[in-house]
Formats: structure tokens, C-alpha cells, sequence
């Protein structure tokens, strides 16, 4: 199985796991040619590839904004470089001049081999638009990665991570797989963790009928971060909110803006929408997951079958709103450890989130200290599309991808006496930095920042005795 | 399909070295694994965690909560990662046959 490998890349989904998400894999005798009929139908249907086919001019800004590259040196992570995958295919098949002079301008006819390297390197970009955000003609990298890999899905080229977690919503409703029974226990024990705690009977509602605002968290949240469910919890206790989880979808995630921006994501989205109307709530609020978050606020309503039936927020808008409203009084003297803040790409570069984050992170620490840069010029985790992958040589990237990251973390001097906190709002930087802030020995804990929230809530939730 | 070999029986286990089907684990398939994992020998303490997660898993359909496994076991974090030195989902989960967990963990 393990054979000599050409380009660095994550483990194939099996033929069953591509059926598992209603796609036949193409044989490799058909796939240049269904890869050229995908090209040419995405291309032509979606305006911000076709700019990126053919307006760069090889200016060379994308480059040293890019940490992929910065982290490897590895000329194929340049954003234009990446594209380059598609549109010397492009050119080649499709343009006048790539058929009359070929090489001369830029154009290569596909082969099976680029097909590869573009799984290894669609698989190597992490969406994180730095390069986007650069590009002094608008074009978007990260659109090129979202159609490469669209088109590698429909070739059936998905890896095993996305493509498990694709099947384990449709299966469950959530990303991590879990059935009822396992959300139900998990909540019952995290509510016995903060009775403990506050003496308090601080509740995790599950498809709790009657309620008013349907709680979407990240399904991470169940299995690896219980400071932020927690914190979710004793927010909306506070409050006084009437809310409730469901078990049709506890995920904030969407994997489908990852690998399949049709069916998959079409698909949750309108699973997450039925819910809404099932269970009457009269609002949403969205979870800590930033590519989630970018589904919920950019492509819902594009994307949705019929009319969006109630608002849909982020938590930390509400935070925010509730600090402002003077409704939410935070105490942030409790959280007194030198502090940064990880800005998640999603929120940041495509959610308009950086100045919600600040109010929030400034209410609930004494000892803030920017990154530099930050807001929207920061620089992703090495994370961004979960590209979370563990195999060796993969996961030897991830750390290479995160050194930018790290060196910014180094930077503000908050991990100096081992006992800072990384901030980092969003699930995927938090299974990313969890491991990342070892390895580069940072001394840091990862926290996110509705865990800060939960514990800075003044007068603290208490029972009086 | 890649497997492994059990007193002589070949077990099927995916790419990443997980048990693909978990009824087909047995006390020696989790030696195997540890062996894998570069744990020689597995201690009580490792069976405390094996078997709980086991029992977890069968009971509610996925790994439990790390926290709850902590406190379950009495183990800390830090003694977890002792105990499995691939941490508790990708070397504890391994090791008591359950599927490798999915989504951002």
C-alpha cells in the first residue's frame, strides 16, 4: 500500500468511503478527460477562477505571504504556483494560444501525474486567503483550492479525514460521529463537572422542545474541549437564555466549503435549517469553528433551498452585544495570565470578526498582548482546512505550515514563564495548536475564548449558602 | 488491505492501523497493537484504560469525552500520554480496537 510516493499527501478515502458519499471514484484511464470536462464547467461557472486563469502576472506578492511556503520553501506552495495546476490545464485545453504555443505561454496539457500533484498540494494549501488579501489584481488562491479539490472530489480523490468526516454527518449529524446516547452522557457529565464546581445546576440541553435559540457547537467541543462547552453553558445560564443543542446537528462544521461545495455542504446547511423549523426555535447561534462559521454567514443564504427561517448569529456577536447592552458584567481580573490572540483566517478575513474578538478577549483578561501581525493580516495556525492529518510526513508539515505561527506566539513574550494563554477561537486551530504549541515549545495553553467568557461572568455563578 | 497477525490469524486494519472491524478484537490483538505503539508490555494501569474505553464505546457509540476519561480512570492527561505514548485517541483508542476518531480532534 505504502509504495513510492511522488508527492507528499494524505491518505486516499477507499472506494467504499467515496461511496459512502455517493461518488463512484473514476478510473485512472478516464480521469484526465472527466478532469478537463470539470475544469472547463468550473471555470466557466465561476467567475473568481476564471479572473485567477487569467489575469496574474506573476508579481511574486503572494509568495512571502504565504506560511505554507515560508514554513517549506517548497516553490509549489507559492498561491500562484498553485494555481498554476489549473491553469496551465486551462490554457493548454481551452485557450487559443495555449493550443497554438503551449509551453511559450504558460500552458500544459494534463496529465495523471498533475492530477496528483494537485492532491498533494490542494491538500497542502489551507484556505487561508493571506494571499488573497495580497493580490493586487483580486485574485482569490483559495477559490482555486476550493475547485481543485470540488473537482478531485468528483474524481473521487477525497482524503481519508474529510471524507470519514463527511460520511459521519450524514450518518449522525455531527462531525465526530457521535450517536445520542454519547452527546447525552457527555453533556449529563459536563453538567455534573460545573455543579461541582459552582454548586449550581447549570444545564446542557439536548433537543429540549420549547426553546428559544438552537446552540450549534463545534462536535470537537464533546470530545476535546470541554472548557468551551462549558463556557457556552454557564454564557447562556447567565443570560437567563432558553436554549437547546439538537441531536439531528450538533456541528458548527460544514466540510462541504472544504472538499464538496455542492451536495455536501448544500446538504448540511438545509439539515441545520429543517432543524431550526422542527424544533421553533427563533434564532441560531453559531459555535467556536471558523470555517463553519464563514458556511453560516457566507453561504447559507446562497446556498439554502427556500427563505433562511430565523437569524442566525455568532456567539461571540452575541458576547459582544451582551457586554455592550450592559446586560453581561465580566470580572477579568480572574483571568490574569499573559494572553494572545490566535485570529482565526475565517473570522477574520472573511467574517468581519476581528474587532467582535477584541471587545470580547479585552472584557474577560487584565494582560492582552497583540500578535504582531494580527486581525486581518494574521497569519494562520498551519491548520486552516483541517488539514489535521497524522501521518508522519504529513504531520511533519503541519509543523513546518504552524512555524510562522510560532514565531509570532514567541514574539509577544506570553509564554516566557510558561504560563501564557493562545486564544484561538475556532476548532480546527485548537486540534492544530494543541500539539503545535509542544512542538515548537511555546509554553502556552490553548484556550478558547468562550472558555475566558465562563469564567469571568461577574458576580460568578454561585449558589449562595 | 493491510492486517495484522494474531496467534497466527490475520485481523484486518485500516491505513492508519486501526481495527476495521472492532468485534475482532481480542487481549492479544491489544498486545499486538501496543507492541506498535512501543509500549512492551501492557501494565494494569494500561488494561484500566483499555477497558474503559471499551466499556464506553459499547455502551454510548463513541469514545468518551478525555476529560471523562481522566476522571474515570483517575489518571491525569499527563499520565495518559505515559501510559499511550500516541495520546488517548490515537494510541489508547488503537489499542482497545476502537475506530479512529473523526473530526477536529
Amino acid at each position: 500500500m505504502a509504495g513510492e510516493k511522488k508527492y507528499k499527501a494524505p491518505n486516499k478515502a477507499t472506494v467504499a468511503e467515496m461511496r459512502a458519499l455517493f461518488i463512484d471514484p473514476v478510473p485512472d484511464e478516464r480521469k484526465v478527460d472527466e478532469a478537463l470536462k470539470h475544469l472547463k464547467y468550473l471555470v466557466e461557472k465561476y467567475r473568481p477562477l476564471m479572473l485567477a486563469m487569467e489575469s496574474c502576472t506573476k508579481c511574486g506578492h503572494c509568495a512571502e505571504n504565504c506560511h505554507t511556503y515560508l514554513g517549506t520553501r517548497d516553490p509549489n506552495n507559492i498561491p500562484t504556483n498553485r494555481a498554476d495546476l489549473f491553469r496551465k490545464a486551462w490554457k493548454a485545453a481551452y485557450t487559443l494560444e495555449g493550443k497554438l504555443f503551449g509551453k511559450l505561454v504558460g500552458a500544459e496539457p494534463l496529465s495523471l501525474d498533475t492530477i496528483e500533484k494537485m492532491y498533494s498540494y490542494f491538500y497542502q494549501c489551507n484556505e487561508c486567503r493571506r494571499c488573497a488579501m495580497v493580490c493586487p489584481f483580486g485574485i482569490d488562491t483559495c477559490e482555486v483550492t476550493f475547485a481543485g479539490r470540488q473537482l478531485l472530489h468528483w474524481l473521487g480523490m477525497v482524503p481519508k479525514l474529510q471524507a470519514q468526516v463527511g460520511a459521519a454527518m450524514y450518518r449522525t449529524g455531527n462531525h465526530t460521529g457521535l450517536p445520542k446516547p454519547g452527546l447525552v452522557d457527555t453533556c449529563e457529565f459536563l453538567e455534573e463537572e460545573m455543579l461541582e464546581e459552582t454548586g449550581v445546576e447549570i444545564k446542557i440541553p439536548i433537543d429540549k422542545p420549547n426553546s428559544d435559540v438552537l446552540y450549534i457547537p463545534s462536535s470537537a467541543d464533546f470530545l476535546l474541549n470541554p472548557n468551551t462547552m462549558m463556557g457556552a453553558a454557564k454564557f447562556f445560564h447567565y443570560l437567563g437564555v432558553n436554549w437547546t443543542m439538537s441531536s439531528e446537528i450538533a456541528e458548527a462544521g460544514n466540510f462541504g466549503l472544504l472538499f464538496d461545495q455542492r451536495y455536501t455542504m448544500r446538504h448540511n446547511i438545509m439539515r441545520l435549517l429543517n432543524e431550526a423549523v422542527k424544533l421553533g426555535v427563533k434564532k441560531i447561534v453559531w459555535g467556536e469553528c471558523g470555517h463553519g462559521w464563514r458556511t453560516g454567514k457566507m453561504y447559507v443564504p446562497s446556498m439554502a433551498d427556500r427563505p433562511i427561517p430565523v437569524p442566525i448569529v455568532h456567539l461571540h456577536d452575541e458576547v459582544s452585544y451582551y457586554i455592550r447592552t450592559g446586560q453581561l458584567k465580566l470580572n477579568p481580573e480572574v483571568n490574569s495570565n499573559p494572553t494572545t490572540l490566535h485570529d482565526p483566517c475565517n473570522f477574520v478575513r472573511a467574517c468581519n470578526m476581528a474587532d467582535t474578538l477584541r471587545e470580547v478577549i479585552t472584557a474577560v483578561t487584565t494582560d492582552f498582548r497583540e500578535m504582531t501581525p494580527n486581525r486581518e493580516r494574521n497569519f494562520c495556525c498551519g491548520g486552516g482546512s483541517a488539514i489535521l492529518y497524522d501521518e508522519p510526513e504529513m504531520y511533519d508539515l503541519r509543523i513546518k505550515f504552524s512555524a510562522k505561527k510560532a514565531e509570532q506566539v514567541r514574539a509577544t513574550g506570553v509564554g516566557e514563564h510558561g504560563e501564557g494563554y493562545l486564544v484561538a477561537p475556532c476548532s480546527i486551530c485548537k486540534a492544530q495548536l494543541y500539539p503545535m504549541v509542544e512542538e515548537h515549545q511555546l509554553g502556552v495553553e490553548v484556550k478558547g475564548l468562550i472558555d475566558l467568557v465562563g469564567t469571568a461572568l461577574y458576580p460568578p455563578i454561585k449558589k449562595n449558602d | 488491505m493491510p492486517f495484522i497477525e494474531v496467534n497466527g490469524q490475520q485481523i484486518e486494519v485500516d491505513e492508519d492501523g486501526f481495527l476495521v472491524n472492532t468485534d475482532q478484537w481480542s487481549e492479544e490483538a491489544a498486545k499486538v497493537f501496543a507492541k506498535q505503539e512501543g509500549i512492551d508490555e501492557l501494565t494494569e494501569d494500561h488494561w484500566k484504560v483499555i477497558n474503559y474505553l471499551r466499556d464506553y464505546f459499547f455502551q454510548f457509540g463513541i469514545a468518551p469525552m478525555i476529560r471523562k476519561l481522566c476522571k474515570e480512570t483517575g489518571f491525569s492527561l499527563k499520565q495518559i500520554y505515559q501510559l499511550f505514548p500516541s495520546g488517548p485517541a490515537k494510541g489508547a483508542c488503537k489499542i482497545a480496537g476502537l475506530p479512529k476518531p473523526t473530526g477536529c480532534v
